[in-house]
């Protein structure tokens, strides 16, 4: 994102530029000509005027003329010298042929030495040659100083235009893919606050009236929306939930009190234990479910401490370490010492328990289950593998659902909650899960952001 | 020996009266928080049960004004709430156990049994004795008969934790609460393990048990 729109600013500078240095470079050659045709046309009248003098009043005439306008050198910069054919100068204000004039017909341009008020000076002139009759050579030019000053003027003129027209669009570039970048980095801070659980918070509306304003509007209107149906279901649920279990309870209690007293057959009593262990399955469900549901819900502030999670872990390796070698499965646990991080003890020790006892109910005898928790710059991870009969890659992101159990398990016990409320605590804790293949086994994969 | 029942589920609190009684309790029952205040103030109890949502007074405000009132009766919160922050808050706020609806009566009937010896069962001691079981609190080591006997850190905690109540009922909730420090159920029956180990540390090779199983309940350590 970030490239993409200082990039979009560059383009966007460099085809300003372009066109701007197209533009005024067009401007100072189409000046250029224009001036060059005006010094042009005054040159072409003024040989047009000398070989009329020529036609009617012959080369005596023409002497005059440019004896009388040679003087005119100061006031109007013109130039004109008449040679003899082996180029000895007849008349004019010219000391001798230029050199660098060979050509004829065509507009020529040199320069000369003239005497200024502030002494010698070259002085650029553009002039034009023909031969007379005879082999004499006539040079009429002008001086074309002020052009030639005009021509720098503009040639300057141009670069700091272009300059500074370029400066200007990398500003504004610079400025605008900073704004973008801003509102969009704006959007993405939200969007994970939102995500993180602060399900109230809404996308920033600044008063501009843009793209980003309409886009953020759409998205809050999104999230209201939403925002309303999860509460819907989640009041829904809670109730739900609530409501069974007040007649659970009475259920419990008063088979409890009948199992206390009455005389019963021992096939009676049996199935009144077996009922209660029913209804404590039920129970614990509906529990599970719950915490599941608050863990995911909006209401997601949970008390929070400061918990090792390699402690943790350790102590809950204990805890099963005789189930597990009344098993012959090897457990251990292989992490670092101790990594610390903000969480809910109570909330984490049962995600370890839960992956503790998949792991315990999978894996065969002669197993293995590890457990690491280790710790990088920016997150601790904890890590349970086995090297049981693992989930397949396509069943990965759905075994994480409540109720989702596999199809070859599902002649074994449990609730198909275990994993999923593993994958609650872990997002409650702005975290996340991902199962991985251990070659052979499951290897579940906790990451905490620290 | 009377305990006081604040329940608004005036059915779940009439078979509970009934079973607290033939336990041999005497039970007064109190259908809304006001009134089940006004008791508490106005009569001695050895154990207050509370439920934690209460008409007009909530659990949890009835153990604050006690408490406020220098009054110690332990109190005993039940709750239809179930999730692990509902009975962490319920304790900090004074509650001296929690427990969430619905649980078995023998979980009850064990926990009032804890809170109405509690006051007894923590005077400071450094040795603990139950028929010819010993453990030495300081330098953590248990002899039965006069023999040493091996214990992992956990097993004695355990042992410990038992000793301190010969006679009295321990669920397999309370274990995990207060040895494991663990405020929910694992799937499986983990505590049984680990009481079938400290048993064998224990028992084996003597001719009367001091670890007893009971059913439905919990267990016990006594002669």
């Amino acid at each position: 994102m970030r490239l993409s729109s200082a990039r979009l600013a560059a383009a966007f500078v460099a085809l300003f530029a372009a066109g701007v240095t197209v533009l005024l470079t067009a401007v100072y050659f189409l000046t250029a000509r224009v001036l060059d045709r005006d010094v042009d046309a005054f040159i072409r009248a003024e040989v047009d005027s000398l070989i009329d003098d020529y036609v009617q009043g012959g080369l005596l005439q023409l002497v005059a003329t440019l004896h009388r306008r040679s003087d005119n050198w100061g006031r109007t910069g013109a130039v004109y010298l008449l040679t003899e054919a082996n180029g000895y100068p007849i008349a004019g204000n010219l000391a001798g042929w230029p050199q660098e004039v060979t050509t004829h017909g065509d507009s020529v341009e040199f320069d000369i030495d003239a005497s200024g008020s502030g002494g010698a000076a070259r002085h650029p002139v553009r002039a034009q040659t023909l031969y007379l009759p005879g082999g004499r050579r006539l040079l009429v030019g002008t001086g074309i100083l002020e052009r030639r000053r005009l021509a720098t003027r503009l040639r300057t003129a141009m670069v700091w235009g272009i300059g500074s027209s370029v400066a200007l669009a990398a500003l504004i570039g610079v400025g605008y893919s900073r704004r973008v970048r801003r509102r969009v980095a704006d959007i993405a801070a939200a969007c994970r606050r939102i995500m993180n659980g602060n399900l109230a918070e809404r996308l920033p509306v600044e008063s501009s009236h843009d793209e980003f304003d309409e886009l953020a509007v759409a998205v809050n209107e999104m999230l209201d929306r939403i925002h309303r149906q999860t509460d819907l279901l989640q009041t829904t649920f809670d109730s739900a939930a609530h409501d069974l279990r007040a007649p659970l309870y009475r259920a419990r209690v008063r088979i409890e009190q009948a199992l206390q007293h009455e005389d019963w057959s021992p096939a009676s009593r049996e199935t009144m234990e077996a009922t209660l262990a029913e209804l404590e399955g039920v129970q614990r469900t509906l529990g599970t479910l719950l915490q599941i549901a608050r863990a995911e819900g909006r209401d997601r502030e949970v008390t929070k401490e400061r918990v090792d999670l390699a402690d943790l872990a350790r102590e809950m390796i204990e805890l099963y370490q005789p189930e597990a070698s009344e098993r012959a499965i090897g457990l251990e646990y292989v992490g670092e010492d101790s990594v610390a991080l903000e969480g809910n003890r109570q909330l984490l020790a049962q995600a370890i328990v839960n992956l503790l006892e998949n792991a315990l109910k999978y894996v065969p005898a002669g197993g293995r289950v590890s457990v690491a928790v280790r710790q990088s710059a920016h997150e601790a991870a904890l890590v349970v593998s086995d090297n049981g009969p693992g989930i397949p890659e396509d069943q990965r992101e759905r075994i994480l659902q409540p109720f989702a159990r596999l199809e070859r398990d599902r002649a074994q016990m449990g609730s198909g909650l275990g994993l999923s409320l593993v994958a609650s605590v872990t997002r409650l804790h702005n975290g996340s899960i991902t199962l991985e293949d251990n070659r052979p086994g499951l290897r579940v994969v906790c990451r905490f952001a620290l | 020996m009377r305990l006081l029942l604040i329940e608004d589920d005036l059915q779940a609190a009439e078979y509970l009266v009934k079973g607290l009684r033939e336990n041999g309790y005497e039970v007064e029952h109190s259908p809304d928080g006001r009134d089940g205040l006004d008791k508490a103030l106005s009569k001695r109890y050895e154990v207050i049960i509370a439920d934690r949502q209460l008409p007009y007074v909530d659990g949890l405000q009835i153990i604050t004004t006690l408490r406020e009132k220098e009054d110690r009766t332990p109190v005993l919160i039940l709750s239809a709430l179930g999730t692990v922050d509902d009975r962490v808050t319920g304790l900090r706020a004074g509650g001296d156990d929690y427990l969430t609806k619905p649980f078995a009566f023998a979980e009850l009937l064990a926990r009032i049994e804890a809170l109405r010896r509690r006051a007894s069962a923590h005077n400071e001691t450094t040795r603990l004795k139950v028929a010819d079981l010993e453990i030495d609190l300081l330098t953590r080591k248990a002899y039965r008969g006069g023999r040493s006997i091996e214990l992992t850190n956990k097993e004695f905690q355990l042992l410990e934790y038992l000793m301190r109540r010969p006679g009295q009922v321990a669920t397999r909730t309370m274990l995990l609460e207060k040895v494991w420090n663990l405020h929910f159920d694992p799937q499986t029956n983990i505590i049984d393990v680990h009481m079938s180990r400290l048993r064998n540390a224990i028992d084996r090779g003597f001719s009367k048990p001091l670890i007893h199983t009971v059913r439905g309940a919990g267990y016990v350590l006594k002669e």
